[in-house]
């Protein structure tokens, strides 16, 4: 046995160079606590929500008879106006029920995107909404049309379909791609079940509940704001957590875990938020369908993040509801669209094309492991 | 070279301890490791996937301070064992202890401060630039409201500095390739500055160049930091190579551990793999190198 060779010495690693801190990133600091904010995000969350204020202005000026800027500033502000009745009374509390309910179906989006990591996966398309309909309308073709009792059975109707895909896709872990498939079939299956209370209601009830499934703001109002407001609030600590939550969520299963996230119990907090946002939002608004499958996906593109912003998404489901509302009420008018057909126009394309890009590159999209 | 040294433990396939608690064990591997405590270790380990059985009843010490490689044929449940060790996947039976704790009743978040794992085909984000997903390391490290320290900011640049990828920073990491991207894994693994590190196939996919390269850096990290690393190599030469303690799995079970000086012989290598070989001294480090026998030939020539 000859004598071993000395291997060449390893290379020293040179002095570090420049600082780590992750690109993209500002840092913000008080007293002892330290916080990373994504400089692009914010920028884009700033310009969102200018663009919200305008388009919210432009809906309180435009209707049956035209109102000056100046005159709706002075309602918001709660000034003397001879346009009070129009505006406070008439258009506000509707564009209210509009804003939240875009920005609780743009957070509900985001959130179960980014535990099914799969852009298709959004409330709509999962069954959530459907369930918070089959029971909304199943209710009211019995008889209950109380606004104080339906935004709370569409929140049951939406949490039960979410358990039971939920609980379908289990198995000893969640795999997403399965989440996703078994959403959809359910979604299906929970339309043809609100068909079925449709007909067989009553007439005038189903022609009411037809309106409600389009998802219009048509004769909404503060007694559907205030549920869905007070939701948002409660549960804003909760989207808070949940945006810290996502930097690990994002990554695949094993490497998640590696760093120490408890993914299941994460995962299963995430769709829970997100699943109440989006029904109760439906229970105010009726299934506006494709906004919490749009506004995510394009806020992510906006601020080219590595995952979905929360709050960009909350603020672009919130414009294009209120903007939609605003087309479809001048569109065709005398005559008012539901909200829900207009994101439709828009949202099924997007959808198809989704779905053909899915295909192209599935390879690099393959869900993680159960 | 035919005889396996003293300090090797070999094992009869079926043959079970039941001394588990039984003081210092006599065949704990020499080499850099002997004499330290072992942190990590597994008792009785059980391992399955659905209803099929991967690892039966497996017992290992990781020595402390040393690189452990773990080497056998395609799915001989080594990479099923890193698994486990990484609690990645539940034991059916028995249990991977940290310090003497089962590591189901330590707190994920604690046991991702003390063990790193680097997974065989870790997935990124879309669009992820290479220093967002280095600093992602930094994760168990933090808290809401304490998301980035000075200590995060050392841990970070140091990792991408030993691993050369500071310079990719502000790329996305879905543009490089596949050597640079293996490195910014590790990177990220590095920033976790856990005492303990487990590698799956951590060279897989990448040129021989890069093999060494990163097979170099575990090196030097066990040196410079006295990391305990755990890998699984394919590469038996490699292992013999690199590893202060060699651990050589068979249908779920160890069938041989030690110094590679002392377990890799032709006889181990025909008993695991199946195949006929020479043995002899590596001309460059004097470790064992596999031959295999003559490749196929007509039988005309």
């Amino acid at each position: 046995m000859s004598a071993p060779v000395t291997p060449p010495a390893p290379a020293v690693p040179a002095a570090p160079a420049r600082t780590a801190r992750p690109t993209g990133y500002a840092l913000l600091r008080a007293g002892r606590g330290s916080f990373l904010l994504h400089r692009r995000a914010a920028v884009v969350a700033l310009v969102l929500a200018v663009l919200l204020a305008a388009v919210s202005v432009a809906y309180l000026c435009v209707g049956e008879s035209f109102v000056a800027p100046s005159e709706v500033l002075k309602v918001l502000l709660g000034q003397p106006s001879g346009q009070e009745l129009v505006v406070g009374t008439l258009r506000l509390p509707r564009m209210v029920v509009g804003l939240l309910a875009g920005a609780a179906f743009g957070v509900a989006g985001a959130l179960i995107q980014t535990v099914a990591r799969n852009p298709l996966a959004s409330p709509d398309i999962i069954g959530v909404t459907q369930g918070a309909g089959a029971l909304t309308v199943g209710s009211m073709t019995l008889g209950i049309t109380s606004y104080g009792v339906l935004p709370y059975l569409s929140v049951a109707g939406g949490l039960l379909a979410a358990g039971l895909v939920y609980l379908f896709a289990w198995r000893g872990g969640l795999h997403a791609t399965r989440f996703v498939l078994i959403g959809i079939g359910f979604a299906v299956a929970l339309r043809s079940v609100t068909h079925l209370f449709l007909t067989k209601g009553d007439y005038l009830v189903a022609q009411q509940a037809q309106v409600w499934m389009t998802g219009s703001l048509n004769g909404r109002g503060w007694a559907e704001a205030a549920p869905l407001g007070w939701a948002l609030l409660v549960l804003l600590p909760f989207v808070l957590w949940a945006a810290r939550a996502q930097r690990t969520v994002s990554l695949d299963d094993d490497t998640a875990t590696a760093l120490g996230a408890r993914l299941n119990r994460t995962r299963l907090g995430l769709v829970a938020v997100g699943v109440i946002l989006a029904s109760m939002a439906t229970g105010a608004a009726g299934p506006v369908d494709f906004v919490a499958l749009l506004a995510p996906q394009i806020a992510r593109r906006m601020t080219r993040t590595a995952q979905i912003p929360l709050l960009c998404s909350a603020l672009l489901g919130a414009f294009i509801v209120v903007l939609g509302d605003l087309l479809a009420r001048k569109v065709l008018a005398p005559t008012e669209l539901p909200v829900g057909v207009l994101t439709a126009a828009v949202g099924a394309p997007y959808l198809i094309w989704l779905i053909v890009r899915g295909h192209r590159d599935r390879g690099r999209a393959a869900g993680g492991k159960a | 070279m035919t005889e396996t040294g003293e300090s090797v433990q070999r094992r009869a396939p079926g043959a079970r301890e039941a001394d588990h608690d039984a003081g210092p064990r006599a065949d704990r591997p020499a080499g850099r490791g002997e004499g330290s405590p072992s942190r990590l270790t597994a008792r009785d380990l059980t391992l399955a996937y659905e209803d099929r059985t991967v690892v039966d009843g497996l017992d290992l010490d990781i020595p402390h301070g040393a690189v452990t490689i773990v080497v056998g044929p395609n799915a001989c449940g080594k990479s099923t064992l890193l698994r486990a060790l990484g609690r990645l996947l539940r034991p059916r039976r028995g249990a991977v202890l940290l310090d003497g704790t089962d590591l189901a009743r330590i707190p994920t978040k604690r046991i991702a401060q003390s063990v790193g794992l680097l997974p065989q085909t870790p997935v990124a984000p879309e669009a992820i630039t290479v220093g967002d997903l280095v600093a992602r390391g930094r994760q168990p490290h933090q808290s809401w409201w304490q998301q980035w320290s000075a200590d995060d900011e050392r841990a970070v640049t140091e990792a991408m500095a030993r691993t050369d990828v500071a310079e990719l920073a502000d790329r996305a990491v879905d543009e490089l390739s596949g050597g640079q991207r293996q490195r910014v894994w590790i990177a990220m693994a590095l920033a976790q500055e856990t005492e303990l590190l487990l590698l799956d196939e951590p060279t897989t996919y990448l040129d021989i160049a890069h093999q060494v390269e990163v097979l170099d850096l575990v090196r030097q990290l066990n040196h410079d930091r006295g990391r305990t690393v755990v890998a699984v190599l394919h590469d038996l030469n490699q292992a013999a190579r690199y590893a202060d303690h060699l651990v050589a799995m068979k249908a779920g079970r160890i069938i041989a551990q030690g110094h590679p000086a002392e377990v890799v012989t032709a006889e181990l290598v025909r008993e695991v793999f199946g195949l006929d070989s020479v043995v002899v001294p590596d001309p460059v480090t004097g470790s064992p190198l596999v031959v295999p026998g003559r490749p196929w030939q007509s039988p005309r020539t």
